[in-house]
């Protein structure tokens, strides 16, 4: 039983940029409008160095030229094209650590996009999996505060244009799989731009589709690209987000693809290595009125605290983010209108997005990152904008109402991570800004009481991802994916309403269940898998 | 009929003229029927020659000058068959063509005013800037000959004038009146210039509260900038002035409908379908707050009876995957299934087109 303690009429973050965080999203805008330039980064929330402080980790894009020649160089060697990985520092400040952990330079040929974030050998340690236009790069966490690129060795460079990776794991056998978005069959010799005079990026139907790849760990640091006899590959969209859940209950994690501009893709997984999309059918491919969606980022995650989770797809104007309600049975059903989430875009454009409950009452809260696509886009309809303000909707009840995020900047925002940064058990959000620094949004807290959970899988892999974890009433499905291009703090965060004490449940993805009850709140629990279902 | 009044043009002119002159006036005949326009030019260049006096002669040769696109010497032509005989209707039309050809409108309209052709007249009123003329015989000649893709375009330039014409009179005249705000507003929304499309609607309100319609257009800047509560607002206050009118009870259930007051909206759709039944917009918007709401019955008969209106149409695709989505929740798998086969054959269907 949740109660709800009332809404703070005082913005929700203080935005500040923390202090020795100088990161610039460098996506090199040209007048040749290369589709690439529009759509970076992402951004991470992890703890590198296991020292409890989260650190960022931030994707840049790379030089572009007008025009480019081939074969394509980003010029990743100039260090304001770096992706930047910054160390928290006890009081709260950030330290550039990149050079000495060994993540400098990201090859000249590689223009980034987006970041996940999974400890795939089981080690302890987080490890990164970069995504580019170009080859994407693996860096194992050595443990020791460095890294190694195992991109090769792993089998697992993709090439192409990928942009949101996530790790999970989809045969349940303890080892995190890895699934990487791809958007279209393009390069820069083969670019154009649309709009007439106006001289626009082109929409995503004027490339041709291509296919999403399934990494499947052999358990060895090495991959197998199971796209193929996965069923995966079987078809082929303009993806751009990705997020992961059990969609119907049966224990194997589901994968749900946020398209550019035509149908979402939902991949159920059926249990024995195979995928079928089932977007259509489900009811959480198109549009209340079946149409398409621009679909960016995505959230797989329970809004209204009925146990299974939804969907929440962030669009571009003239259509509305797609709020798929989890309906049961295998059924979604539209509920952008009953949400009021309809009601806050049609006009605007969503990227990274998250369902978290930022104010700690019981209900996930909904933020988005927003801007559009097109720098000139007033020159086409006036009454659209290319920066656009963030979006923050708190949840009364399953039903969202716009709140003060705290800032009016009005930005192209892209990736969005959630954490807390602070460790106050207050949720926390970075976003990434075209052309400028990150958004660092610090929860002002309140006085409502929090759980958040580590899961420390034993059967399970390590970090519980694909984990079912019910408290007081909510649900949280174990992932770091989600969002834009992004990943998010691995831990488990709870809002507790006026909730001392809390009854954890937690649906490991080996089967396990385990039962915690008389929980204290506000804390920071973590939890080991046990070696068999509890009461 | 045409081949009847040929023989008897030939008979005629055979009992007025000499027969040489008639031989040349049969030849370019001839040769005019088989477009062999330059011979038939020279032939009856021929008869106005021998038989000046023959107004048929002259005529014929500015018949065939504006065939060749000789404007001109078909206007010098016609000029004279219309001294040999001032009433002479075809003379009057040809010639009003050559002058409208040439761009003489003002000229051209006295002739073909002789005439009955509304069409040409039309055209010529356009050009000379007579618009309120232009539109009625426009659409005079619309009725004669629907569809018209020549008379459509002309009456949609001549409209679209007089109707600028009208509000530049209003701008230049009344530039504080409560109608030039809601002009300019409106132009402002055509360029989707929002926020000053608002400010000049409010403006009119302003001046005059009760004026007609601009509750509704106000509302419509604010639905089209994702502004519900405001759209709802002016929308109920359209209703309120309008009591009968149905799109204003249709938009003001749509914006509920878009905040998700499907209970609210309900009525509403229900008096816009009352005020004029069956609008396909206001079936769907009906079904869709109905589904909304629960009511499955309900939104169940007003989309199949907009089904039975309207077929094949996006609308349609729009309604079979409502339909897809309420009987999926509802646990009937195969009904679902029916309808979102229909949703895809139409959506494939529009992809072809």
């Amino acid at each position: 039983m949740v109660v709800c303690a009332g809404f703070a009429a005082a913005p929700m973050f203080e935005v500040k940029l923390p202090r020795g965080l100088d990161f610039t999203l460098q996506n090199s805008p040209t007048p040749q409008k290369y589709l690439i330039e529009t759509m970076p980064g992402g951004v991470a929330l992890l703890d590198y160095n296991n020292d409890g402080l989260l650190d960022i980790f931030l994707v840049n894009g790379g030089r572009i030229t007008s025009p480019m020649s081939s074969p394509d160089n980003f010029d990743r060697h100039d260090p304001k094209y770096w992706n930047r990985l910054y160390r928290q520092n006890k009081d709260g400040s950030f330290t550039d650590v990149t050079e000495a952990a060994g993540l400098a330079n990201a090859s000249d040929g590689n223009y980034g996009q987006g970041v996940a974030v999974g400890d795939y050998d089981n080690d302890g340690y987080p490890d990164l999996y970069v995504t580019s236009y170009g080859k994407n790069i693996l860096y194992h966490n050595n443990g020791d505060g460095t890294f190694t690129d195992v991109t090769a060795k792993a089998g697992v460079t993709a090439g192409g244009w990928s942009v949101s990776a996530g790790f999970f794991d989809y045969d349940n056998d303890g080892k995190l799989d890895l699934f990487v978005t791809r958007y279209m069959e393009w390069d820069t010799q083969h670019s154009k731009d649309c709009g007439g005079a106006y001289h626009t990026y082109c929409p995503p139907g004027e490339f041709p589709r291509t296919t999403n790849i399934l990494y499947h760990n052999r358990g060895d640091g090495t991959f197998e690209d199971v796209s193929e006899k996965s069923g995966i590959a079987s078809k082929k969209g303009h993806g751009l987000g990705v997020a992961f859940a059990d969609y119907n209950g049966d224990g194997f994690t589901d994968i749900y693809v946020a398209n550019d501009g035509m149908q979402q893709y939902l991949w159920h997984n059926n249990g024995n290595g195979t995928f079928t999309e089932v977007g259509l059918e489900a009811g959480a491919g198109l549009s209340l009125d079946g149409g398409p969606l621009s679909g960016m980022g995505v959230v797989f995650q329970d809004y209204d605290n009925d146990g299974r989770p939804d969907i929440i797809v962030t669009t571009l104007p003239r259509q509305t983010y797609g709020v798929f309600h989890n309906e049961g049975k295998g059924a979604f059903a539209d509920q952008g209108l009953q949400t009021g989430v309809a009601m806050m875009s049609g006009v605007t454009s969503g990227w990274g997005v998250g369902l978290e409950d930022f104010d700690n009452d019981g209900w996930k809260d909904l933020f988005i990152a927003q801007g559009h696509v097109l720098d000139n886009v007033e020159k086409i309809d006036p009454s659209l904008h290319y920066l656009e303000p963030t979006l923050l909707a708190l949840n009364r009840n399953g039903r969202f109402e716009r709140a003060d995020s705290g800032s009016e900047a009005l930005v192209a925002a892209r990736g969005a991570a959630f954490g807390d940064l602070n460790n106050d058990g207050w949720m926390d959000v970075v976003t990434t800004v075209l052309g400028q620094r990150p958004q660092v949004f610090m929860n002002r807290g309140g006085s409502n009481h929090w759980l958040t959970i580590t899961l420390r899988g034993t059967r399970s892999n390590r970090d519980g991802l694909g984990a079912r974890v019910l408290v007081n009433g909510q649900t949280r499905f174990a992932t770091t994916a989600g969002s834009y291009e992004s990943a998010n703090d691995k831990r488990l965060h709870f809002g507790l309403g006026i909730a001392t004490t809390a009854k954890v449940e937690i649906f490991w993805p080996s089967g396990i269940h385990q039962t915690v009850n008389n929980v204290r709140a506000d804390q920071f629990l973590e939890v080991r898998e046990p070696e068999r279902s509890s009461q | 009929m045409m081949m009847i009044r040929a023989v008897l043009t030939l008979w005629l002119a055979w009992q007025a003229i000499s027969p040489e002159a008639a031989k040349h006036f049969q030849t370019g005949t001839e040769a005019d029927r088989h477009k062999q326009l330059e011979v038939a030019v020279a032939e009856f260049r021929k008869v106005t020659e021998l038989e000046p006096g023959f107004v048929q002669g002259f005529v014929s040769l500015g018949q065939a000058l504006i065939e060749q696109q000789d404007y001109g010497a078909a206007v010098t032509s016609l000029e004279h068959a219309l001294q040999l005989d001032p009433n002479l209707g075809a003379a009057h039309q040809l010639i009003g063509y050559a002058l409208l050809a040439e761009g003489y409108s003002a000229e051209a309209i006295p002739h073909l005013k002789r005439v009955d052709d509304p069409g040409a007249l039309g055209i010529a009123e356009l050009q000379a800037g007579d618009l309120a003329g232009a539109v009625a015989n426009l659409q005079r000649a619309l009725e004669r000959q629907p569809g018209d893709p020549d008379l459509l375009y002309y009456l949609g330039r001549a409209s679209g004038l007089l109707s600028k014409q009208a509000v530049d009179t209003l701008m230049a005249q009344y530039p504080d009146s409560p109608r030039a705000h809601q002009a300019m507003a409106e132009n402002y929304y055509v360029l989707r210039q929002m926020p000053q499309a608002e400010s000049d609607y409010k403006e009119a309100l302003r001046l005059r509260p009760d004026l007609p319609e601009v509750h509704m257009e106000l509302g419509e800047v604010y639905a089209s900038s994702g502004q519900w509560e405001k759209a709802e607002q002016e929308f109920r206050a359209q209703t309120k002035l309008q009591p009968g009118n149905a799109e204003a009870a249709y938009r003001l259930g749509n914006a509920l409908l878009e905040q998700g007051k499907a209970k609210e909206a309900r009525p509403e759709l229900q008096r816009a379908d009352h005020l004029l039944p069956n609008m396909p917009e206001t079936l769907y918007a009906l079904g869709k707050a109905a589904a909304l709401e629960g009511d499955a019955a309900a939104a169940e008969k007003s989309f199949t009876k907009l089904l039975g209106i309207e077929k094949g149409t996006p609308l349609a695709a729009q309604t079979h995957f409502a339909l897809a989505g309420l009987y999926r929740k509802q646990g009937k798998t195969a009904d679902a299934e029916r309808e979102m086969q229909e949703f895809q054959k139409l959506q494939q269907q529009g992809a072809q087109q």
